[in-house]
């Protein structure tokens, strides 16, 4: 098991240097390579790293060949409205999983993928479960749902053909410090939408406990998906109350003025966001344990807590003007 | 945080590293649970209910302490017997009790769910009795106050698949009186072991049988007239 090289695709972000830091730490991993369009967030003392473009295909088919992975943990989703508009976040998201994993299918030594997955895969129609286990049918009914089921389906038909463990992290919505996330941008406004007649309860998850359940599956060669929520549930107006912030209540047509005015006070709403305040995103997180041996430790209100404890973005003005 | 000038003249920032964080906001408490569960809405629900109906319980010692359980009951058109089975039981219990048979339209939707209202899904129901929770689940209502309607045989094979065990239960309710009695009876058990979904069949009909003989033993004068329709003494479901 030791001597393994492991690549982690999208290690700029928050998220992907999060896991590349603990992947550091794991004893069987040899070598640690990462590719992002963006460098990475915080330092790392043993991987190495490839600036490139989603849509370089052709380099990113040299690089990962030439590394020949023994694990790929691919992070590179773009969720709509976090850095990318959602036309873009969409072409970023396929163009990644199209040449990276492409690739990885071509490498010999390849054994495991790990793909970044989330709740949103299971949709919201009407007569959904409320909670979804890893079992429910694949059914998004938003842009981002349908972004990461094109990348499970992808990864699962490289597993199938080349004959390797591939596992995806369903994760929840991801709150953390430095996330770029649409809806923590939006439950930071001043004032909350939320829907009067609905205000359904949706689950979050922390970013470090999401690192952790990539690096113990990448550890673990996962072979199935699994869901990383924390435990319990929040409704918009809870947080808002919890936050200090004004709810507003919004009934069915106020929502696309809602969503102008987020907006233009720079916090945009993507679809799939709409969609948890209007009905809401739970997910059934009793296999965590199962899988991936632990549990979240922050629950959906603590994290929600913390949202509102981290500090804002401080604007340091320069003290003289450049030359 | 503060800032200041070095020697060299670069600008240094001091950031509040390992100060002690501001004291957090302590609203009061108001949450829901995993299922969205509101245990405040479901406490002021019951003190309500309590104005209008007196319950006698009886059997409720038979449920697990902890692990979770399936709990049918007989159910009359428009009488809303499981979610006030529920949350009588909820109430004498001490634990949370759901119940199956909210729909998925706003705004009865997310107040039953409030409530403690899952879908009628047999993957709901699996999940919430894996995670150890009562669940009550209404027979197909009837017209008639003393029989009992089909059981869903679905929703019994997710209480196979998690080794649930089933306690099937009549209700009595007079609204004249404001009335109510709920029974629990023992643990149903299929009559054969099966390895496929006989098990949840039969388990389904033996359910169904339970609770027509829990009815049958609650009594009440069986006159054979079209009295016997009506709730003037503590019948119907």
């Amino acid at each position: 098991m030791a001597g393994r090289r492991v690549l982690v695709s999208g290690m700029g972000g928050d998220l992907g240097s999060r896991v590349a830091a603990l992947l550091e730490a794991e004893p069987w991993v040899a070598e640690l390579t990462g590719l992002d369009a963006d460098p990475p967030r915080r330092r790392l003392r043993r991987a190495s790293f490839d600036l490139v473009r989603p849509h370089e295909h052709d380099r990113i088919v040299d690089l990962v060949t030439t590394f020949d992975p023994h694990v790929v943990v691919h992070v590179a989703v773009w969720e709509p409205f976090s850095r990318a508009t959602p036309a873009r976040a969409r072409q970023f998201t396929d163009d990644a999983a199209t040449s990276i994993l492409g690739a990885a299918a071509e490498c010999p030594s390849l054994e495991s993928i790990v793909v970044r997955s989330g709740i949103e895969i299971y949709g919201r129609s009407r007569g959904a479960p409320t909670r979804p286990d890893e079992s429910a049918a694949i059914d998004p009914t938003c842009e981002y749902g349908r972004m990461l089921a094109g990348i499970e389906a992808t990864a699962g038909a490289i597993g199938y053909r080349v004959g390797i463990a591939v596992s995806a992290i369903r994760m929840g919505p991801v709150l953390g410090p430095h996330v770029p996330s649409p809806l923590g941008r939006l439950l930071h406004l001043p004032a909350v939408p939320f829907s009067v007649l609905a205000d359904p309860p949706f689950a979050v998850v922390e970013d470090v406990e999401v690192a952790r359940a990539f690096a113990v599956a990448a550890r673990e060669r996962l072979a199935e998906p699994v869901n990383v929520v924390a435990d319990g549930a929040i409704t918009a107006f809870q947080a808002a109350w919890r936050g200090g912030r004004v709810p507003i209540p919004i009934v069915e047509p106020g929502w696309a003025v809602g969503r102008l005015i987020s907006g233009l006070l720079g916090a945009p709403v993507p679809d799939h966001v709409i969609e948890t305040l209007q009905r809401g995103r739970l997910a059934d997180n009793s296999r965590m344990i199962e899988l991936l041996g632990f549990k979240a430790s922050t629950t959906t209100i603590d994290v929600i807590d913390k949202l509102y404890a981290w500090p804002s973005v401080t604007r340091v003005p320069a003290r003289e003007a450049a030359a | 945080m503060k800032g200041g000038t070095s020697a060299g003249g670069a600008q240094v920032i001091n950031l509040p590293i390992g100060a002690p964080a501001p004291p957090a906001m302590r609203p009061p408490r108001w949450d829901v649970d995993d299922w969205g569960r509101d245990s405040k809405l479901v406490g002021l629900t019951v003190r309500l209910g309590r104005l209008r109906w007196s319950l006698t319980l009886d059997g409720e010692r038979r449920l697990p302490a902890r692990r979770g359980a399936l709990i049918v009951v007989n159910a009359r058109r428009y009488a809303l017997t499981p979610v006030f089975t529920a949350l009588a039981l909820g109430e004498t219990t001490g634990r949370t009790v759901r119940f199956v048979g909210r729909p998925d339209v706003v705004p009865f939707g997310p107040v039953l769910r409030r409530l403690g209202g899952l879908l009628d899904r047999a993957d709901e129901v699996r999940g919430a009795l894996r995670a150890g929770e009562l669940v009550v689940l209404g027979a197909r209502p009837v017209v008639h106050p003393r029989r009992v309607g089909r059981v869903d045989h679905e929703v019994i094979g997710a209480a196979v698949s998690t080794r649930t065990p089933v306690f099937p239960t009549a209700t009595l309710t007079s609204p004249l009186t404001g009335h109510a009695r709920i029974r629990i009876g023992s643990a149903a058990r299929p009559g054969r072991r099966r390895r496929g979904p006989l098990s949840e069949l039969e388990l389904a009909d033996v359910v169904e049988r339970r609770i027509q003989r829990l009815l049958d033993e609650l009594g009440g004068a069986q006159t054979g007239t079209l009295l016997d329709w009506v709730p003037l003494g503590v019948a119907g479901g």
